[in-house]
């Protein structure tokens, strides 16, 4: 029998009920919100925690950024106040990037349920705040220009708003209705958790949450271990440079499979840089955590248990693991090439997963400025490069990763900011040579239309190292930012005046395998349709050259 | 009306599916007299149509000149892009943005699976063409059509193999005028073209929905064109002198024409009957809230029918990659049914995951080998398996005894699959496989009602479908739901559904105002232009002006939020205005669907929906002719059959559901068998019959 006594029937169905309720959890948030980045890209998570912090349940429309990262924030959040000294009713808070998920906008609540007067665990959220104050920049120095930094207090007490916190909000952000609904629309969804919770207790006669909780993470740590275990033993390393803000920056693992243990070390990475590009240990983590899962068990559930097998070590002072008060704003240039890396290192050994490298860290492009009629706007396009090639498909053209973020359509952002947009194509040749073939990277350009100017905010990465191929697959194509068909710096914030014209170019993505072994009819096809140019095909996979 | 009325007049309904072209007759203004299936004819659907209902005209000796209409749902449309098996087509879009169709919306449709692919335009990059134009965000002109490469073009396609075109210029929601020229263009130097423009389709903000749902119709356009066509002239064959009406994919009836020029929004005509049918059976069982549960062989489907209105979307999406996943397909944007489809069939496979776990679908064995009950070859055990183990269907007399199902191999693939490596018995395993996959589906019931502001307790369940009345009662449990409808004849319920609704037009009015500027004058002017349309509409499609039911909703929100909670608002509110009164309508709907109102935020009204419908068709179900039996014997027997709540196995009273009378009351357990499904009543909750033959269950 198993350690829950539940047997896996009604386990099973437990455990579908509690995934099942986080994700109402979360709907509910999302249809309560009053931002854009919750309710259209789901910038956010919601999980269920044991009361020593474990995180059981994670809702499953949630941000890979912030997978695992609620266990340790819960446990920064009970070092403040021990669990002995919370109140039915009170909810915690904290922006922290070192203890949440790695920059000020990210804000992480909890609330402590318990089951009559018994704590019973906590329901937790982590969303993300376009507006946390301060003056976020690529320019930053430390956090503290970054905005406002909120330690670990009890925004809620004993059901009561703790009105001195909320006002220390109010007054440091600039749309404060905004983030201020969005926390209390979660609020709303903590009582729906809680109510759904009891009810489903009830309901399966489970006395004891523990042991159920035991046996769920117990379960998901045995999934992956199997999986990890089918891998060779052996250390592994990968390296990839990136273009950094003054100088290029490397980003180096050394991946250990021992058994179904994973160790992942970051020594001899870069460290840390005063500019807002490095990655606090949890974010690290979170990436390492998505890419272990997708290499070995895209399944397995996201909580404490699926975690165990993998440990990292990151130097203090790195860029992956920045001391306080690193600026950390825009932490994904570093940490989105933690997956890419940890790719690179295990290829040889899975060479069946393996994927070349991808135009990310996602590239993006901030407008602000004031409407004719004087009302400001911030808004973010985001815009995505060529996937990596897989070891059997072409990367697929412009996606978002290891983030996964649509786009705004062309017309609903002309709609929301004054530009024109001229130009959304995919650029021919962009996509890295290879028996499959990298993705294809677009090219999109953008004219002022405002009488006043707009301030523009880049900050990419892939200009000067494009995405590497994998196994003999050759690069991608780089990025390209330009203004007025001039190249400008990667990292830029700048004015526009009516007229300018802003035109970037997304990076493809890397090839795998020499591109002489690619088949002949995907060689044709991609001269037909356009994707792969005569001369490009002839030049780099040969074609004419054997009666083709 | 010319010409001498035939004393009686029949309607008929039909359903073309991917295996049977389904029959429904009825005698207006009675109930069902006949229904029928035939093979469905995959290479011309129309020859089974014509064919059938020659025979079913001929087997009931009805003269065709007394068909009033025939009312005809199709897979056509959506087979026809499933298996890309439209016309070669053409796209034409601004200078600029011809990639448009491919780069799509650039997020991934699982975030976790690095083995994803995207699916296929369905105009390659090298029939995407550019022209110089621009409109701006007002519809109004930047630089103008360039004529001559319009034409250019325009002669450059007629030359070619090209069949359709499709043209979707940026901000032609807004302004007509560029694709207008363009069609123009095309009309006098490629005559032969058929062409599709974005502002007709769907003028709706969002270019690549707006030019993957114009490429869509452009492309099933010719050969719709041509089946009804033939169905048509078929029909003229059969001396049936009326017209045909087509289901829209929202359940809307529509005359030939105006379906053929936009056949994209025929995508889901076929299960938009089985909508329209629940709605009627829910009617005719007092429910006029009704969760339409159907589960087949290979999925389940699930939709929330209001005030007898299934509710519907402007979003779906067809010829998944990974059937369900969202993303992974090609997205339309036409009114329709909003439905949500799961892997929970009776086919779908168990197994014990990687988590040591039972895991039910999403992955079916289909029709072949199907499940290891039906002894084709089959290994793997399936839902169908599960239920025949714990006693709710039955060895002898599934399909009316056509088809005997083998207990052995299904507790053989139970046991090796699930329970051995569980240490189960296989009882334990077949109860672990049914409860897993009533549970798969109670979340998603659960999710898609939270997604529409709808709280599913409220909503009394009608279930259709093979499989449908037997996980019914389980699944009513698990969402709380109290009230089980199971209707007689379920098998054909879409063909039945189409002769049920009744003609109805929506129309839709965005108009963002805050709630503290709303004005009687207003709102009754708007009201009254929407509910004009709608009245001219219905007017034109033959149906009197009199009886019209008008039904007025205002999407509304606080200020700054993103969703809408659509809230009824009664005709006086309306004419009155009373800001009052529609804030606290609006409240106490957002209070029901989140348990708290936001103090001292203001309100906004987003849209106006308003729905104008004719009188609801006087057809009542009842049992075909030939089926019902009077005064004869109801039971059949007892049987074991498992119940969780009883402690397992219990001796089970099994009654013939085509004996069963109105009037008829009995306690449960019980099981019913009619020929396509089997009802289950489990302990602790009655089943009566209601004078329609339905059958009702107060669980």
């Amino acid at each position: 029998m198993s350690r829950s006594g539940l047997g896996p029937v009604r386990l099973g169905i437990v455990w579908q009920r509690l995934n099942g309720l986080m994700d109402e959890v979360a709907q509910a948030f999302v249809r309560t919100s009053f931002s854009t980045v919750i309710r259209e890209n789901w910038d956010l998570a919601c999980a269920l925690l044991d009361p020593r912090g474990r995180q059981v349940v994670q809702s499953s429309r949630s941000v890979p950024s912030f997978i695992g990262t609620m266990s340790r924030t819960l446990e920064a959040m009970l070092a403040a106040y021990p669990a002995e000294t919370l109140k039915p009713g009170d909810v915690l808070i904290t922006n922290d990037p070192w203890v949440s998920s790695g920059h000020l906008n990210d804000i992480t609540m909890a609330k402590p349920i318990y089951r009559g007067d018994r704590p019973l665990g906590f329901v937790a959220s982590t969303f993300h705040s376009v507006d946390i104050g301060g003056a976020p920049s690529p320019g930053a120095r430390d956090t503290y220009e970054e905005g406002l930094w909120i330690p670990v207090r009890r925004i809620v007490r004993a059901g009561e708003e703790n009105e001195d916190i909320v006002a220390v909000i109010r007054q440091n952000l600039r749309q404060p209705r905004e983030t201020l609904g969005d926390i209390r629309a979660q609020f709303a969804a903590y009582d729906v958790a809680e109510r759904r919770l009891m009810r489903i207790l009830d309901e399966e006669g489970v006395d004891d949450f523990d042991a159920v909780v035991e046996e769920i993470l117990e379960r998901s740590e045995q999934s992956l271990r199997r999986a990890i275990a089918r891998a060779p033993d052996g250390e592994y390393a990968g390296e990839i440079v990136a273009d950094g803000v003054d100088h290029p920056l490397a980003i180096r693992a050394r991946v250990r499979i021992a058994g179904s243990d994973i160790d992942i070390d970051f020594t001899g990475t870069s460290p840390q840089v005063a500019r807002p590009i490095n990655s606090v240990v949890n974010y690290t983590f979170s990436w390492c955590a998505f890419a272990i899962k997708c290499l070995f068990d895209p399944d397995v559930p996201n909580n404490e248990g699926s975690f165990r097998p993998i440990r990292i070590h990151v130097p203090e002072g790195s860029l992956l693991n920045p001391r306080p008060p690193a600026p950390v704003w825009a932490r994904h240039l570093s940490g989105h090439y933690v997956p890419p890396v940890i790719f690179r290192a295990l290829a040889p050994i899975l060479p069946e997963r393996a994927m070349a490298e991808s135009a990310s860290p996602i590239w993006t492009v901030y407008f602000k400025g004031a409407q004719a009629g004087g009302e400001p706007f911030v808004k973010m396009y985001f815009m995505s490069g060529g996937l990596g090639a897989r070891s059997s498909l072409d990367g697929p053209d412009c996606r978002s990763f290891p983030s996964n973020i649509s786009n705004s359509p062309v017309e609903v952002f002309e709609n929301a900011v004054p530009v024109m947009i001229h130009e959304k194509t995919l650029i021919d040749d962009s996509g890295g040579p290879g028996r499959t073939r990298g993705g294809l990277g677009q090219r999109i350009e953008f004219e002022s239309l405002s009488e006043g100017p707009i301030v523009m905010t880049i900050r990419h990465e892939r200009v000067k190292n494009p995405p590497q191929g994998l196994l003999g697959g050759l690069a991608g194509s780089r990025g390209v930012n330009r203004l007025n068909g001039k190249d400008i710096p990667a990292m830029t914030q700048m004015a526009l005046g009516k007229g300018d014209r802003l035109a970037f170019e997304t990076p493809g993505g890397g090839g795998i395998g020499p591109p002489a072994e690619r088949p002949r009819d995907l060689v044709k096809r991609d001269m037909e349709l356009g994707y792969v140019s005569p001369e490009a095909a002839r030049t780099v996979y040969g074609w004419g050259d054997a009666g083709d | 009306m010319a010409g001498a009325m035939p004393a009686t007049e029949y309607v008929i309904g039909v359903d073309v599916g991917g295996t049977f072209t389904d029959f429904v007759g009825c005698k207006l203004g009675h109930g069902a007299i006949f229904n029928g299936k035939v093979l469905t004819t995959p290479d011309d659907p129309s020859e089974a149509v014509l064919s059938g209902l020659a025979r079913m005209l001929s087997a009931h000796g009805i003269d065709p000149a007394a068909v009033r209409y025939v009312i005809h749902g199709t897979t056509l449309v959506a087979n026809a892009l499933i298996e890309r098996k439209g016309v070669k087509t053409a796209l034409i879009t601004s200078k600029g943005f011809r990639d448009v169709l491919e780069i799509g919306r650039e997020y991934r449709y699982d975030t976790y699976d690095l083995f994803i692919d995207m699916p296929r335009p369905l105009v390659p990059r090298n029939l995407r063409f550019e022209v110089d134009e621009r409109m701006d965000r007002e519809g109004r002109v930047v630089r103008p059509l360039d004529l001559h490469a319009a034409e250019r073009l325009a002669r450059e396609l007629a030359a070619s193999d090209v069949r359709a075109v499709a043209v979707a210029f940026l901000h032609a929601y807004r302004s007509a005028v560029h694709e207008r020229e363009m069609q123009d263009i095309l009309a006098r130097f490629a005559p032969r073209l058929t062409v599709s423009l974005s502002s007709e389709v769907v003028p709706q903000i969002g270019e690549y929905e707006r030019s993957s749902t114009t490429v869509a119709n452009a492309y099933v356009k010719p050969i719709f064109e041509t089946y009804v066509g033939r169905l048509s002239e078929g029909l003229r064959r059969l001396g049936i002198g009326r017209d045909l009406y087509l289901v829209l994919s929202d359940g809307g009836t529509v005359d030939r024409k105006t379906a053929a020029a936009h056949p994209v929004r025929l995508v889901h005509s076929g299960p938009a009957g089985g909508a329209q049918a629940a709605a009627l059976y829910g009617r005719l069982g007092g429910a006029d809230r009704v969760l339409a549960f159907d589960m087949g062989g290979t999925t389940a489907k699930a939709c929330l029918i209001e005030e007898g209105r299934p509710n519907r979307t402007t979003e779906v999406e067809i010829a998944r990659l990974a059937r369900f996943k969202p993303g992974s397909g090609i997205p339309l944007r036409v009114p329709i049914v909003n439905m949500i489809e799961i892997g929970a069939g009776g086919g779908s496979i168990a197994r014990v995951n990687s988590l040591g776990l039972v895991q039910v679908g999403p992955d079916s064995s289909g029709a072949k080998p199907g499940p290891a009950c039906y002894a084709l070859g089959g290994v793997e055990p399936t839902v169908t398996d599960a239920d025949l183990v714990l006693g709710y269907l039955d060895a002898g007399s599934f399909l009316g005894g056509e088809m005997a199902l083998d207990v052995a191999a299904a507790r053989r693939a139970l046991h090796d699959r699930v329970a051995a490596p569980l240490g189960l018995s296989v009882e334990e395993a077949a109860l672990g496989v049914f409860q897993t996959v009533n549970e798969g589906m109670a979340q998603a019931a659960a999710i898609h009602a939270l997604e529409q502001g709808k709280r599913i307790v409220d909503f009394a369940l009608v279930a259709i479908g093979g499989a449908g009345p037997v996980h019914a009662w389980a699944l009513a449990r698990a969402l709380g739901i109290g009230r089980l409808i199971s209707p007689l004849g379920a098998g054909v319920a879409s063909a039945f559904g189409f002769l049920a609704a009744p003609t109805a037009f929506e129309a839709t009015r965005t108009r963002l105002t805050p709630l503290a500027a709303v004005e009687a004058s207003g709102t009754r002017s708007l009201v009254d232009e929407l509910a004009g349309h709608g009245l001219a509409l219905l007017e034109r499609s033959g149906e009197s002006r009199a009886p019209a039911r008008i039904d007025v909703f205002a999407a509304m929100r606080y200020v700054g939020q993103g969703y809408e909670v659509e809230t009824p608002l009664p005709r006086e509110l309306v004419e009155s205005g009373d800001q009052d009164g529609l804030a606290r309508r609006f409240e106490a709907a957002y209070r029901l669907l989140f348990g708290r109102t936001e103090v001292g935020f203001p309100v906004e009204i987003v849209s106006w929906r308003v729905i104008v419908s004719g009188p609801v068709p006087a057809i009542v179900p009842a049992i075909p002719e030939g089926l019902a039996l009077v005064g004869k014997p109801a039971g059949k027997g007892v049987r074991a059959v498992y119940f969780a709540e009883a402690g397992g196995f219990v001796d089970t009273p099994v009654f013939n559901r085509y004996a069963l009378e109105p009037g008829f009351s009995a306690e449960g357990p019980l099981v019913v068998e009619e020929r396509e499904s089997t009802l289950v009543v489990p302990p602790q909750s009655r089943l009566s019959i209601d004078a329609s033959r339905n059958a009702i269950v107060a669980l």
